[in-house]
């Protein structure tokens, strides 16, 4: 009976004895409140004593009301209200949207892959415009992060994809007659070019840089939501004398921005190549940097050609099924795909 | 090189653009070729690659004012031989524009092989503020790959990694000068019956009557910015006296893929004057 060890007033023990409370195991787990409610005593006397079994028990601390056993730890429970309660990145297209759950997520890595000319950069460009979208619109109204590696980021196609966006925020306001001030917060399309970070960076010693010195950068600038970059891949497809190395860079660049996802809670959105893998006599699609890497992201994308249409494939998620959406890229950015064409269609 | 260094914030709202000395082809590509990015520009033989990359060479120099960098170019070129005469043609519209000989302000490199393409660009960071070269043109990139790689995967992946080499290189040079850099690529013919990979704005594209696509595979793709494909079509205008049919060549540029640009395509002709856009007969550009 370890209770009757502890460093209490008689009549505390006796009464926790006689309620149950036998062994310090049985009070780690328990509430001041739910305690005094117990014994009959004040709530700070019964703080008083889960103090005095705590460090008998070694345990750093108790939290009130909490019941995590361990520090860092999280139930189930508390999980999933957090993540029902997550708002996603939405790609404004909503084919693609219902695919994803609602958006690209965040808290994990999604990993993008495609041809060239499929709209890779022009989804990462959505994305960057789309994470501003204020939380009065459905958005999260966070800053972006993005990572050029090959020069694809046209300014120009960022204005045009952000004035779209604004329009499009007016729009929602007229229809719904909104007339409260918080959601007249109409951006101009030059102020959503001021919240993308852009980072452009020529080797892969450069890329490595940028992304060790992520979490400094988003230490100073909390309201970052989303980093993408685009590609990912490109510095790394040269020769390698040593692919040893290059597996250990690749893998600790994937540790790094999984951490990061997790850490500050936003969306990390990285932009891969094809290649052709030879495989059983015939060549396949596959996305760049091998098998190895595709361990990396949480979730993936496969953007494709079927016919003349654009289609978002899902290929790897922890919760959602396989399903396929077709998009399109038009002037105003990522739109759905014209009417006549096939809905959602789930594998 | 702290990676502080490598923020740029706040981005600048334009990019600066070089002019093909045409309004309507400007205009396809959304003001003129973009600079920091590397523009690829495939088309079968004689269709008016190396005629466009001359007026390239040319506009370079034009005043920012009137569309042009206002700095040199360089001319890498690896098919031969060099179109000098052409050149001197076309630099006679340009001299009362510019208060310097143009052919001055052109620097001329051959390559032998990709291998020497990788050896001349770290010279570049010497020679490109030195000359003030604003516009590189390698003419062709194509060329530079062909019969020096066997078809074995293990060549294959060689190939492919100098393709990486040399585009990192170029995009590299291109962000810290803040230079236009032009390609020129060639076309191989695709077979009916194989699956054809496609890449961009349409499933297949045809040349002179046959079903072509970009040389050096998918690979290269994903090393250059934007793809533009030119090509040409015969096409029956009528009989002449002795019943013998008449055919014209008509040109055409399309946009293949391109961060900025819609799916677009323009006619063009090819004049003394140089490479022209033109408008079809309903007033529009095609």
């Amino acid at each position: 009976m370890e209770v009757s060890t502890l460093p209490i007033s008689a009549s505390h023990r006796g009464k926790l004895i006689s309620s149950g409370y036998t062994s310090l195991s049985s009070l780690s787990s328990v509430s001041p409140s739910r305690l005094s409610q117990d014994l009959k005593i004040s709530e700070n006397e019964a703080v008083e004593i889960l103090k005095v079994a705590s460090r008998r028990s070694g345990s750093e601390k108790i939290e009130n009301g909490n019941h995590a056993i361990m520090n860092g730890a999280q139930t189930a429970w508390d999980m999933l209200r957090e993540e029902e309660s997550s708002v996603c990145i939405t790609t404004s297209c909503s084919d693609v949207d219902v695919i994803l759950g609602g958006g690209i997520r965040c808290k994990e890595v999604t990993e993008i892959g495609g041809v060239p000319g499929i709209g890779k950069t022009q989804l990462g460009i959505q994305l960057a415009v789309n994470v501003q979208i204020p939380s009065g619109y459905g958005g999260l109204g966070g800053k972006a992060i993005y990572i050029d590696t090959e020069g694809s980021f046209m300014v120009e196609r960022a204005l045009q994809i952000a004035e779209a966006c604004a329009q499009d925020m007016v729009e929602y306001d007229n229809l719904l007659r909104k007339d409260s001030q918080a959601c007249r917060v109409i951006k101009q399309p030059k102020a959503f070019l001021e919240n993308i970070f852009y980072f452009r960076i020529c080797t892969y010693t450069e890329q490595i840089a940028v992304i060790n010195y992520l979490e400094k950068f988003i230490s100073e600038h909390k309201d970052v939501k989303v980093v993408i970059v685009d590609s990912i891949t490109f510095h790394f497809r040269q020769d390698f004398e040593d692919m040893a190395l290059r597996t250990r860079l690749l893998g600790g660049m994937a540790l790094k921005l999984m951490k990061l996802a997790k850490q500050f809670k936003l969306a990390v959105v990285l932009l891969n190549q094809v290649t052709t893998k030879y495989n059983e006599g015939s060549f396949q699609l596959t996305l760049a940097l091998g098998d190895s890497w595709s361990h990396a992201s949480t979730n993936r994308i496969i953007l494709h050609w079927n016919g003349d249409e654009r289609y978002a494939y899902l290929d790897k998620s922890p919760s959602l099924r396989s399903a396929s959406a077709p998009y399109a890229v038009t002037g105003k950015g990522i739109r759905n795909a014209a009417p006549n064409c096939k809905r959602v269609k789930l594998m | 090189m702290r990676p502080e260094d490598l923020l740029r914030h706040p981005l600048p709202t334009q990019t600066p653009k070089l002019t093909l000395g045409c309004s309507l082809l400007d205009r396809l590509l959304g003001g003129g070729i973009p600079c920091y990015t590397i523009t690829e520009i495939v088309a079968e033989s004689g269709t008016g690659k190396t005629q466009l990359s001359l007026q390239l060479l040319l506009a370079a120099q034009l005043p920012v004012s009137r569309g042009g960098l206002s700095a040199s170019s360089l001319y890498l070129h690896s098919e031969f031989p060099f179109p000098f005469r052409r050149l001197h043609q076309l630099s006679l519209f340009y001299k009362t524009d510019l208060p310097h000989d143009p052919l001055e302000r052109i620097f001329v490199q051959t390559l032998q092989s990709a291998d020497h393409l990788l050896d001349l660009l770290p010279r570049l960071d010497f020679l490109l503020p030195k000359l003030n070269i604003k516009l590189i043109i390698i003419d062709s990139v194509a060329a530079l790959f062909r019969g020096e790689f066997e078809n074995t995967p293990l060549e294959l992946k060689r190939r492919s990694s100098m393709f990486f080499k040399i585009s990192s290189k170029l995009r590299f040079y291109s962000h810290k000068f803040g230079l236009a850099v032009v390609l020129t690529n060639q076309v191989v013919d695709v077979m009916q019956s194989s699956d054809n990979l496609r890449i961009g704005n349409s499933a297949f594209f045809c040349s002179s009557g046959r079903r072509v696509c970009a040389a050096l595979g998918l690979s290269w793709a994903n090393c250059v910015n934007t793809r533009l494909f030119m090509w040409r079509e015969e096409e029956r205008v009528g009989e002449d006296c002795e019943s013998f049919e008449r055919m014209q060549t008509r040109r055409f540029i399309r946009v293949v893929f391109a961060p900025h640009l819609p799916d677009s395509s323009c006619e063009f002709v090819i004049r003394r004057e140089g490479v022209l856009g033109c408008i079809d007969d309903n007033g529009q550009r095609k």
